[in-house]
């Protein structure tokens, strides 16, 4: 059907449409209001057939909201219609039995019509700093026990009706939430990027033609389908297994949850099963999505391509109803995200096995590592608030050591906040933002290391201290490398002489006391033996890791000038490797 | 007599401009990496200039950019405050290439082992909450000497407010090391975000030793031949400076190339009475798009060298540009589904395109444009050079139209029509990203590619008006005669607008222009911004500002510029907020007198030399087109498309319905077709 294409107005239009989606993500975040949008990059914009399938989406952000908005147009179409819409319609929706994240992530929508026609929904889904509730800042935590606590639900609502504003819905939403002008303009952001959207999609309706743009579309798809196929199907079919855990939910102490994966390979198409995940939690910790598979997916098939309907078309996603990441309504999912790293790691260590070249081993995989102190300032009396997120190691890879201090598999381009900026504002002494030596697990190409921000606080205030839930189960090794070490926050109190392990939110904290937000290592890749004894001492010059380490792990034996001793090290190796 | 030598990739360009007689001169000669100072005294020779005559000598050089990406910089100690040892290489722990497990942070040019922690804390007020620990300080002076580094960078926590302990470091520095090249934050960026300050001064470091031997052996070459007058060096901020600062400073001339032809853009629109252009540059390698409005290009506060996900931030002001990989020599292919791509792999020199006989097989965008016939293979470069359009056609016909089944002419239109959507899209990103339609603005093409292409991606944009200049293939070269002398300075000035100390401002703005003996000469020009932003935001914009608003203290006209430009840029402003000042910024500008273009003699009747088959719209039917020497033609006249305009480094191309008039000056006007 598609030969009648010419292939430049196929190339062209497989460039534009994805411009398209980053212009509206440019849009976006330079008009919001919102440091979750223009620094954290927490949303992502698209554009989505009336089917539902994903025509684009902008690159760069936050990973895990990969292709994660068709569901949203097949409920509205079931719901509304396809006649249920009309030009200057815009819906806005944040509710969990379909959306499946927390309710910050509020999602509006606008329909495009060509003569008449629907064709095709642009697409902004958002974090807003506040929906009412518990939600404010980040969002609310794994304690909340159900949607109603955490915040406004908002379920599939036109906020627009044929381009006039109901006056009535906007008041409900502006008279429960906190910040108002910040939400609201977002959301106003939100629409003016929709509209954008369609406006350039529009234009290349005009210039192409309905017909050539949906063909061109349709093949798009299959060729990205194609590609993605043909780079499965180097892997030997099978079924592949590997599994991980939590110490605990956050609420129920002393409780494992488990998260496994199977993947099976067959003549070029994957099946995910996350059958072998946790049912869903009373502790909000549940999600209702695909984002665990497909980011795993989308890292070994085409990470730097565009993401489209065809990206997925190979995968087959297993996830039970009432499972973890499949829950059902009203589980609760403030903390929706916080297990999604670790079941994309899960699924991409699976794969070791298939593709031994390809699979780096684990890294901290933790969302957090954020930094989260608030109060007043004593000069301006205006509130402020510490935000910064830190990074921690990723795991070695075939070929080379995992990189240090970055943050996890589902966040992109997320900057931690500078040391002069933060104290600039906030009443705080960061006193060493630092690589730990040794956190790193060792191995033929090690992994990343992990880091210790130490911050003071000048004034009283409240601190958020994140849960230390992978202490046993820290970042694994492949292929014999050893894990990461896990990190933690810790805090020392004026007048104590020892750090404290410490979790929970709104934490209040008195002034000069001590907290060290800790990052976990990455894990290592292959034998420590077997790294390059060249490497190992210029680590230990580095003091990336300790000459104890050198001997014990690596089996290297540095001279007083930190030259290799070669007699004693081939010793020590050959003598470490009968024991293992 | 002013000459300008550019160094390119491939070319040293040499424009010399006599102000007595309005006369251009020019040569060209093959750049010698390996030994830069000697390609400039050839084309020096080569060009007949009378070196005795030369009053200034412009020099835009590649040899500091180049220095940090071969990473042939010199060996660099750091030293730091205590408990920042790692600041430099942890960065902002961000992962750009968000599905990338296998992505690349930057690789830091000072290892561990060579970056020493050392007693001492300011705090943000600049207050001293732990004195400079000479004992410590001496200690790692002592390191780096047994280490026998050349180069030292000093970065202390808060310098940019209170610079007092690098002062003394710096100091101390000198004389524990006294051959080493020595480089203080605040000396080179006075700024907060210490992982940007820091990258901003290693880097400084890093290739301090080699443009200051660089800078040395020119100068003595230079005088060898008998060159008297002034040297200048271009920098990334459009400026140029003394050799003297640019051995200070050379972080500040690493992009000193792709900005000669946004300035000599800037200067044309201008005299041409069009403020608001687009400067659309085709090259051989890669297309580049800058805006500049009301005759001044767009700055940026700084990039990152080797790209955003893996390179090193500088910080200092450089033109803002955006660039793909399509140039003339970018290379057409079949990716594994059977989709045609162009670029970014190129050809470049050597191998060439295939019709260049230089060993090419590949299918280029110059070959494209050849088998349209928009090329002449007989009258290239002035006929220099003789194209191969029989081989370009083949390649194109077995590698291009074969596999995609359709005819040669076919897919070499493809090809092109492939490359304009390309370049639409950097157009289009230099202006709606900044909140400006490109509709507004007259688009001016550069580069040997350039005008081949402009009048395609006009029409594709929808902006009417196109402007091919003079010497449009050695623009770079003939805006750095143009280029001003420029110095930029950003202090870090943190405060409530409202509240803020605006005498404490005034003499910041005094104390920054006091570095400077250009800022105070007489005649010189001096820009104030100030960088503002709604509380509790991160980014910046910077506002212009007069010296007659500090002085007056006039908040609420301050207050009212930063809501309008907010306004434009994102298309909502906040006038409820309170705004905080983040820097002040100042440009000390000692003008040039613009270049007295000499007038072409009118001449109003345009002649076609000869008539050629050229493929433009429909690669089934070529067109009969009349083919123009541009150097033939006067003042005044009109020619309307189908039509090709030829001139001895680039070919015009006017479309059917395109309307193109010449200029006083000699400048061609193009009214596109369909676009107004």
């Amino acid at each position: 059907m598609s030969t009648k294409l010419d292939p430049v107005t196929l190339e062209v239009i497989r460039n534009a449409l994805p411009a398209i989606a980053n212009e509206m993500a440019a849009d976006l975040q330079r008009t919001s209001y919102n440091m979750m949008i223009y620094e954290v990059r927490d949303f992502c914009t698209a554009l989505v057939s009336v089917d539902g399938e994903l025509i684009s989406q902008n690159v760069g952000g936050v990973s895990h909201f990969v292709a994660d908005l068709g569901v949203i147009i097949t409920d509205a179409v079931k719901r509304y219609g396809r006649k249920g819409f009309r030009p200057g319609d815009v819906v806005i929706t944040n509710h969990q039995a379909v959306a499946g994240q927390h309710l910050n992530n509020v999602v509006i929508y606008v329909p495009y019509f060509f003569k008449g026609e629907l064709l095709a929904f642009a697409m902004v889904r958002a974090h807003w700093i506040d929906v009412g509730g518990t939600s404010t800042g980040f969002g609310a935590g794994p304690e909340v026990p159900d949607p109603w606590q955490e915040g406004l639900q908002l379920d599939q609502l036109k906020i627009h009706d044929g381009g006039r504003l109901d006056q009535t819905l906007h008041r409900v939403i502006r008279d429960n939430i906190r910040f108002p002008e910040s939400s609201l303009g977002d959301m106003n952001s939100q629409i003016a990027s929709c509209k954008l959207g369609i406006r350039r999609l529009d234009e290349l309706v005009r210039k192409y033609g309905r017909d050539t743009l949906l063909r061109a579309i349709a093949r798009i798809f299959d060729e990205t389908e194609t590609q993605c196929r043909k780079i499965i199907a180097r892997l030997a079919d099978g079924v592949y297994d590997a599994e991980s855990f939590f110490d605990d939910d956050g609420v129920t102490p002393d409780e494992r949850v488990r998260i496994h994966a199977r993947v099976t390979v067959k003549s070029g198409s994957m099946t995910i099963d996350l059958s072998g995940c946790s049912p869903e939690r009373k502790a909000a910790v549940n999600s209702r999505t695909l984002a665990g598979a497909r980011v795993a997916y989308k890292a070994i098939t085409a990470p730097l391509a565009p993401v489209n309907e065809g990206s997925f078309r190979a995968l087959e996603v297993i996830i039970p109803e009432g499972n973890i990441m499949m829950a059902r309504y009203p589980a609760p999912m403030a903390g929706w995200s916080i297990f999604v790293p670790t079941v994309v790691e899960t699924i991409i260590s699976s794969l070791a096995q298939a593709m031994p070249d390809r699979i780096p081993a684990a890294h901290h995989g933790l969302l957090g590592g954020s930094v989260v102190f608030f109060g007043v300032h004593p000069k301006s009396k205006r509130r402020f608030v510490v935000q910064s997120i830190e990074g921690g190691g990723w795991g070695g890879r075939p070929f080379e050591d995992g990189e240090s201090a970055t943050v996890s598999v589902c966040q992109g381009d997320v900057r931690n906040g500078s040391i002069e900026g933060i104290e600039m504002k906030c009443p705080v002494l960061v006193k060493a933002r630092a690589l730990r030596r040794d956190s790193a697990g060792a191995g033929k190409f090690r992994g990343g290391l992990g880091i210790d921000m130490q911050v003071r606080n000048f004034v009283d205030g409240k601190w958020n201290f994140e849960r230390a839930n992978r202490r046993g189960c820290p970042a694994w090794g492949l292929w014999g490398g050893g894990p990461g070490e896990s990190g933690g926050y810790y805090l020392r109190a004026p007048g104590e002489s020892e750090y404290r392990m410490m979790h929970g939110s709104h934490k209040p904290v008195s002034a000069n006391s001590e907290v060290v937000v800790r990052t976990g290592g990455g894990g290592g890749w292959g034998e420590p033996l077997e790294r390059d004894p060249e490497r190992v001492r210029f680590d230990v010059l580095e003091e990336l890791i300790s000459q104890e380490a050198a001997r014990d792990l690596y089996g290297v034996v540095l001279n007083e000038d930190l030259s290799v001793d070669q007699a004693a090290s081939r010793d020590l190796r050959r003598k470490l490797g009968r024991a293992a | 007599m002013l000459v300008a030598i550019d160094i390119g990739g491939t070319f040293t360009d040499l424009m010399a401009f006599d102000e007595a007689t309005g006369r251009f001169a020019q040569a060209k000669s093959l750049s010698t990496p390996t030994q830069l100072v000697k390609g400039i005294i050839d084309c020096l020779r080569m060009s007949g200039v009378d070196l005795a005559e030369i009053a200034e000598l412009i020099h835009g050089s590649t040899t500091a950019i180049n220095t940090l990406i071969e990473r042939k910089g010199a060996k660099t100690g750091l030293i730091v405050t205590r408990g920042t040892r790692d600041v430099y290489s942890i960065g902002r722990g961000n992962r750009p290439e968000s599905y990338n497990l296998f992505f690349h942070r930057h690789r830091p040019l000072v290892p561990r082992h060579l970056t020493r922690e050392i007693d001492e804390r300011m705090l943000a007020s600049g207050e001293v909450l732990e004195p400079l620990g000479r004992a410590s300080l001496e200690e790692a002076c002592r390191h780096l000497a047994e280490e026998k580094v050349e180069a030292v960078a000093v970065c202390f926590l808060h310098s940019y407010v209170n610079p007092e302990h690098e002062r003394a470091a710096g100091e101390i520095v000198r004389r524990a090391l006294p051959g080493a090249y020595v480089s203080l934050s605040h000396e080179i960026l006075r700024e907060y975000r210490e992982f940007e300050r820091t990258s901003t001064t290693v880097v400084n470091a890093y290739i301090g030793p080699k443009v200051a031997g660089y800078m040395r052996s020119l100068k003595a070459s230079l005088a060898e031949i008998g060159f008297r007058g002034e040297l200048a060096i271009m920098q990334s901020n459009g400026g140029v400076m003394t050799p003297e600062v640019a051995t200070e400073r050379p972080v500040a001339m690493m992009e000193s190339g792709p900005v000669g032809g946004i300035i000599a853009s800037a200067q044309t629109g201008r005299a041409l009475g069009f403020a608001n252009v687009i400067s659309f540059d085709m090259g051989g390698t890669t297309a580049k798009a800058s805006l500049i409005r009301e005759g001044e290009p767009a700055m940026a506060p700084g990039y990152y060298v080797g790209g955003y996900a893996s390179g090193h931030p500088v910080m200092v002001p450089v033109i803002d540009l955006v660039e793909v990989g399509a140039g003339g020599g970018s290379i057409a292919w079949i990716d594994e589904i059977g989709a045609l791509k162009v670029g970014p792999q190129s050809a470049g020199a050597d191998p060439g395109p295939i019709c260049y006989r230089g060993g090419g097989t590949e299918p280029t965008i110059t070959d494209a444009n050849l088998v349209l016939g928009r090329l002449d293979p007989d009258d290239f470069l002035g006929g220099q050079m003789a194209l191969d359009a029989e081989s370009a056609a083949r390649g194109i016909l077995e590698k291009i139209a074969n596999p995609l089944r359709v005819s040669t002419a076919a897919a070499a239109q493809a090809i092109v029509n492939i490359a304009v959507a390309k370049m639409s899209l950097a157009v289009r990103e230099v202006s709606v990203a900044k909140g400006y339609d490109p509709r507004d603005f007259a688009l001016v093409a550069s580069g040997g590619a350039g005008p081949l292409h402009v009048t395609a991606i006009a029409r594709e944009l929808h902006i009417p008006k196109v402007i091919v200049p003079l010497y449009p293939a050695h623009f770079s070269a003939l805006g750095m005669l143009a280029a001003d002398e420029r110095h930029d300075f950003i202090r870090t000035f943190y405060a409530d607008l409202d509240g803020a100390d605006f005498r404490q401002l005034e003499r910041t703005v005094e104390e920054m222009a006091a570095q400077s003996t250009l800022a105070n000469r007489k005649g010189a020009a001096r820009r104030i911004h100030l960088d503002l932003r709604y509380v509790g935001q991160e980014f910046t914009l910077s506002v212009p500002v007069t010296q007659k608003q500090i002085e007056a203290q006039d908040r609420r006209a301050i207050r009212g510029a930063f809501d309008r430009l907010y306004e434009r840029r994102y298309a909502h402003h906040s006038p409820e907020e309170p705004v905080e000042i983040v820097n002040i910024r100042l440009a000390a500008i000692g003008k040039r007198a613009s270049l007295a273009l000499p007038r072409l003699s009118a001449k109003r009747r345009a002649r076609a030399h000869r008539r050629m088959k050229v493929h433009l719209d429909d690669p089934a039917r070529p067109v009969s087109c009349p083919v123009y020497r541009r150097e033939e033609l006067g003042a005044g006249a009109r020619i309307s498309g189908p039509a090709l305009v030829r001139e001895h480094g680039t070919t015009t191309v006017l479309f059917r319905g395109d309307a193109c008039s010449v200029a006083r000056t000699g400048e061609l006007l193009i009214s596109v077709r369909g676009a107004a």
